[in-house]
């Protein structure tokens, strides 16, 4: 309940801004369903002017006028309602494009606002499907469902009116059946739900089965499991097929049904209607004009129970959507510093004290670290995976916030710093790369967008990858493909590297890649970090030893303590947990 | 329409659901038709003041809705019938050609887009065979049927029907094409806008550290915006498109009732036309925007069709020899002038390599990234053929070999350490679905996992869940290992799949190699020079091409390209750079 209340909120909030085309939208369909409602019965009045036209025609004293007006009526009402409806959908068409629009631009401008937390806790796809699927999603219903019901349900009511107005006797027989159909409709809903939810579980199960058997399809090749594989696919793609004929079986029988009961219901009009006539409580002319008019009521009258329930799932899923986006909303910002110290440039050094932290609150990844890192020098960590590396480093830059203890920036606590400012003088190179699609130059120039083209040269130089490009046809021009494939990782690593060099930041994170780079193409990212630290205050996380010998000063994280610290001579002269990492490395015995 | 006949066959398997789905449509289809007929009956009934052929009437109409929702429900029924019985099997035929693809056919496709086809694009087909025998086989009936009716009932202006649909269809016709166009552009528009998303999700970090946030806001608010554009003109035509529809019918309504009664002295009988002509008319035009519709749909599960088709129609680009024997093949391995490039290569990855290794020897295999180490070791297990040149295996040309055969004789041990759901026994004896406890055991122990798998209370009942989640990257590697040394065969592939183990445990598997497997023929590919030094024969790769082999001294002396491999690992004191 308070998800619905949740996601109608949302719809709320972004419609707001529009509520002048919305009032337009409404006083367009209550003049159109109004009209549309009114127009058969001109249609029944023209039937029965030329009936009686007949009948006077035999006494010679006919007056075939009313007819014409009758059906000159209708058409008008007609023309009224398409025109009303016309310009109602026009102006309903722009505003829910409009907001929808308001609603994604919100959405990815609050995700550039928000903790990179909610990044590493959340899948790249499920976040993703918001943009692609439940923004869709909430569009198709603003257009087809939810201004349907509205003015669905002012021709309902209207027509209920409507035809109480014309002939009551008939009007109680037409909606007579209404409860039972109700009844029916809610229970088949209750049950396609659950069949629906059904075949989705059957079908997610199925979908993992055929993504693990195929993406792990070298190991079942190379151990002759193909027929076990396709064995197996039999089981999962036969509880589909079974879930799957429920699901569409029970929603799909709620239309005929509906059709048929309108039918029905049409029969039981006309019985009545008949009856009427027969036994003389209206004449023949008037009572064939009222069925004219009920049949064409009836219809109109059932015409929102049919729609309503076929456009039930779009509203289900619309529903969903905004609730998962306003569940995105309400997530909390970074918090920026508006009033913060500005930095520029680094005079002293930057320092961890004492700091605990922990990605949640349960399970602490450092328990007080300190370590400190003065101007000009270059610190390197080092230690097993898992021993906390890569968290300072996503402390340092405030990607996350200690839990206690604290980092300062030339003796200034970083929480106090403007955050934009804080970032402007820390610059990182990730362990994983990523380039973005553009031209090479576009990357290079990535921090620094008005950076000049010799500017991104001699970045590129010193990231040693100036060479490289230069060598492809297109030279700085190439255009980065979406998923980076034509790069190796070594080389998108260098270009990152000189993104980094190009803003020219007084203190440095680097993060040296794990990944799969040959002994050869590491040595060159070697030569580039080793550019790239040169004069220049860094912090250095290490994967591989030999790569940081030359460091000021190394420090050795275990578990999340710092167990040694000091050079490369003196920590190897301490025998302890350096020596050991150090010796099993390059061990060439 | 062509991509519909892979359905045919199985539509043969559900014969008489397809026969008695049809029935069912014929029926409701007719009695949703007949319907305003019989309202004519029995306004003339009434007009004549004959009472039984009223009450008759009556009944027929109760009768007809009746039989309407019976007829509907049955239709369902045989539809879904149908639909799950032709996409589930239409699904396993799919799956069975992809098992029966060569590993090169399924990276062409790539995984995901095969699961996509698996899933998406058979709910397309289901949802599609669905309305096929729910919709649009009534479509027909309904147009034709409304049509005739609509020209039977007053035949003199049958001129008004025919331009009511000729209007509608030319005003159809003309606004498909501009949406078709815009739809176009707006899926353009699309793509950019969740390729935009991506990068920033995935470069969330590179954003914020650079500040550039503000400015990727900016970029995709300019993206969003065009878009956004796109979405209002389609809106628009949209928002013609019904209310025009109905303005034509309308105003041929008004039309016809109009010369109705102009002319009502010379055909009396016409006054009772009107209400069931109005029906018809209004059938006819909702029929046609409903097909309208259908056809749009029609046309995405035609892609699908085609999606699927496409993956039938390729044919395994390796087949293996049925006849042959499927008794193991030997341990001597032999590359004759090797050439071998990717499907989607343009440069050969493999050139004119030649070597011969025998049984029960340790081979090395080392070289830069993309020299074509794992590819070679590929070509051992047949997961691709060469271009050119021949690989044996105990003397058979492996073009001419049994799968079973081939699999029996060559493990492997991948690269990237593969679990499947299940347990880690289940794991364990995807090697050799026979093995006995003690022999996953040995094989464990010499993988050094018998240790972290012995510490689980359900030891080799332990579960693997979904992605392996709950094992570590080293965890894993030893598993994999173990896997290939359950299988016990004469050949042993490690394709670098001692990275993640640290330096202790890997020199445990290795000792355990050389020791306890001396009868099997075992390839080490690895990055580190230290892993293969004790090999009997070292294999050099660069660019493609086998430029030394030798014992890890003899390289040292004779191949620069070995050299430089081993001097980049040394530490830097040890070259003397400090």
């Amino acid at each position: 309940m308070t998800d619905t209340k949740k996601a109608i909120k949302y719809f709320a909030k972004y419609l707001k801004p529009y509520w002048k085309g919305i009032t337009v939208v409404i006083v367009l369909s209550l003049i159109s369903s109004g009209a549309a409602v009114i127009a058969p019965t001109f249609l029944g009045r023209s039937v029965t002017a030329l009936t009686t036209y007949l009948g006077d025609l035999k006494k010679g004293s006919a007056h075939i006028d009313t007819f014409y007006s009758a059906l000159g009526s209708m058409l008008a009402f007609y023309v009224l309602s398409m025109v009303a409806i016309f310009i109602a959908w026009m102006v309903m068409s722009k505003f829910n494009a409009d907001s929808t629009n308001d609603m994604r631009e919100n959405l990815f401008s609050k995700f550039q606002r928000m903790f990179v937390r909610y990044f590493d806790t959340h899948q790249d796809g499920k976040l993703l499907s918001l943009f692609t699927s439940d923004l869709d999603n909430i569009f198709n219903a603003m257009n087809n469902a939810i201004f349907e019901i509205i003015s669905q349900g002012i021709r309902f009511i209207g027509t209920i009116i409507i035809m109480f107005m014309v002939n009551a006797q008939l009007a109680l027989t037409t909606i007579a059946t209404t409860p039972f159909i109700l009844i029916v409709s809610i229970i088949l809903m209750k049950k396609a739900r659950i069949y629906l939810d059904k075949q989705q579980d059957e079908i997610g199960d199925l979908n993992g089965y055929i993504t693990e058997q195929i993406n792990g399809e070298k190991v079942i090749i190379t151990n002759g499991l193909r027929q076990e594989s396709v064995d197996g696919f039999k089981i999962y793609n036969n509880r589909v097929r079974s879930a799957m004929f429920k699901g569409q079986f029970y929603s799909g029988i709620l239309f005929p049904l509906m059709n048929g009961l309108n039918l029905l219901n049409l029969a039981i009009v006309i019985a009545m209607g008949a009856w009427m006539i027969i036994s003389g409580q209206v004449t023949t002319a008037i009572g064939l004009g009222l069925i004219v008019t009920f049949v064409e009521y009836s219809q109109t009258y059932f015409e929102p129970i049919t729609q309503v329930t076929s456009i039930y799932s779009m509203i289900q899923l619309a529903l969903t959507g905004a609730r998962r986006l306003a569940e995105v909303e309400e997530q909390p910002d970074e918090k920026a510093v508006p009033n913060g110290e500005e930095i520029s440039g680094l005079n002293k050094g930057v320092k961890l004290e004492n700091v605990h932290f922990g990605y949640n609150k349960n399970k602490e990844i450092l328990h007080g670290v300190s370590v400190a890192v003065d101007k000009g020098k270059s610190v390197a960590v080092v230690g097993p995976t898992g021993s906390g590396k890569t968290t300072i480093m996503n402390l340092i830059n405030r990607f996350y916030d200690v839990d206690s203890g604290k980092i300062t920036f030339d003796e200034t606590d970083i929480r106090d710093i403007k955050l934009g400012s804080l970032r402007n003088n820390v610059g990182i190179v990730l362990q994983d790369s990523v380039l973005f699609s553009g031209t090479i130059a576009d990357n290079i120039r990535y921090g620094k967008p008005d950076a000049t083209m010799d500017e991104v040269i001699s970045a590129a130089k010193q990231a040693n990858i100036h060479d490289f490009i230069e060598s492809l046809p297109e030279g700085y021009e190439t255009q980065v493909s979406d998923s980076g494939s034509v790069f190796s990782t070594g080389q998108k690593q260098l270009i990152s590297i000189a993104r980094t060099i190009l803003t020219n930041p007084p203190f440095l994170i680097l993060d040296e890649a794990t990944s799969n780079v040959d002994t050869v193409t590491e040595e060159k990212i070697q030569k580039a970090m080793d550019a790239v630290i040169a004069g220049r205050t860094s912090f250095v996380i290490a994967h591989r030893l030999k790569t940081i010998l030359n460091s000021d000063k190394i420090v050795v994280l275990k578990d999340g303590n710092v167990i040694e610290e000091g050079n490369h001579h003196e920590l190897l002269k301490q025998k302890g947990f350096y020596y050991k990492l150090y010796t099993d490395q390059t061990a060439f015995e | 329409m062509k991509s519909f006949k892979i359905l045919m066959p199985h539509f043969k398997r559900y014969k008489k659901d397809v026969i008695l789905a049809l029935v069912a449509i014929f029926v409701s289809a007719f009695s949703s038709l007949y319907q305003p007929k019989l309202l004519e009956n029995i306004q003339k009934a009434i007009m004549a003041d004959n009472r039984d052929s009223v009450i008759r009437d009556g009944i027929w109409l109760i009768v007809l809705g009746l039989i309407a929702i019976v007829a509907g429900i049955f239709n369902v029924y045989f539809a879904a019938r149908v639909a799950q019985g032709v996409t589930s099997d239409l699904r396993e035929e799919t799956y069975a050609k992809i098992q029966s693809f060569s590993f090169g056919n399924i990276e062409e496709f790539s995984a995901g887009s095969l699961t996509t086809r698996l899933i998406n694009d058979m709910n397309q087909i289901m949802n599609m065979i669905m309305q096929l025998f729910m919709q649009m086989l009534r479509m027909p009936i309904l147009i034709v049927g409304s049509f005739i009716f609509c020209i039977i009932i007053i035949p003199r202006y049958w001129w008004a029907t025919v331009l009511m649909v000729a209007l509608i269809m030319g005003f159809g016709v003309f606004v498909l094409k501009r949406m078709n166009a815009l739809f176009g552009k707006y899926q353009v528009k699309m793509d950019e806008i969740s390729n935009h998303a991506q990068e920033t999700l995935q470069g969330v970090r590179v954003v914020k550290s650079f500040n550039q946030g503000p400015q990727e806001v900016k970029k995709f608010n300019q993206t969003s915006d065009k878009l956004n554009d796109y979405n209002i003109v389609i809106g628009y035509w949209f928002s013609a498109v019904m209310p025009a529809f109905q303005l034509i019918a309308y105003l041929v309504i008004t039309l016809v009732v109009f010369l109705i009664g102009k002319n009502i002295a010379a055909h009396p009988s016409d006054v009772t036309v009107v209400s069931p002509f109005v029906n018809y008319i209004l059938t006819l035009l909702w029929t046609i925007m409903i097909a309208g519709m259908t056809m749009m749909q029609f046309s995405r599960a035609n892609i699908s069709l085609g999606r699927i088709k496409e993956v039938l129609d390729t044919k395994p680009a390796i087949k293996f020899n049925e006849n042959a024997s499927t008794e193991k093949l030997g341990g001597s391995v032999e590359f004759d002038d090797v050439t071998f490039t990717y499907p989607d290569g343009d440069a050969p990855t493999l050139k004119d390599i030649s070597f011969k290794v025998n049984a029960g020897e340790m081979i090395g295999i080392v070289g830069a990234t993309g020299s074509g180490k794992s590819t070679l070791a590929q070509l051992i297990a047949r997961l691709y053929d060469p271009d050119k040149g021949e690989v044996k295996i105990g003397g058979h040309n492996l073009k001419n070999v049994n799968e079973t055969a081939l699999r029996k004789t060559v493990a492997f041990v991948l690269q990237k350490a593969i679990l499947f759901s299940g347990t880690v026994a289940s794991n364990l004896r995807q090697g050799n679905n026979r093995a006995k406890l003690h022999e996953l055991q040995r094989a464990a122990g010499m993988a050094q996992a018998s240790e972290f798998i012995e510490r689980y209370n359900d030891s080799y009942d332990h579960e693997v869940e979904e992605r392996s989640a709950n094992f570590s990257g080293g965890q894993k590697q030893r598993l994999s290992i173990a896997r290939g040394l359950v299988a016990k065969s004469p050949i042993l592939i490690l394709d670098d799949s001692t990275s993640a183990l640290d330096a202790e445990s890997e020199k445990k598997v290795q000792k355990a190699l050389e020791h306890e497997l001396p009868d099997t023929t075992t390839f080490i590919i690895a990055e580190k020079i230290v892993s293969v030094k004790n090999a009997d024969k070292i294999l050099v790769l660069d660019d493609g091409k086998l430029v030394a082999e030798g014992t890890h001294e003899e390289l040292l002396k004779t191949s620069p390209i070995y050299q430089e491999i081993y001097n980049t690992q040394k530490p830097r004191e040890v070259r003397g750079e400090n």
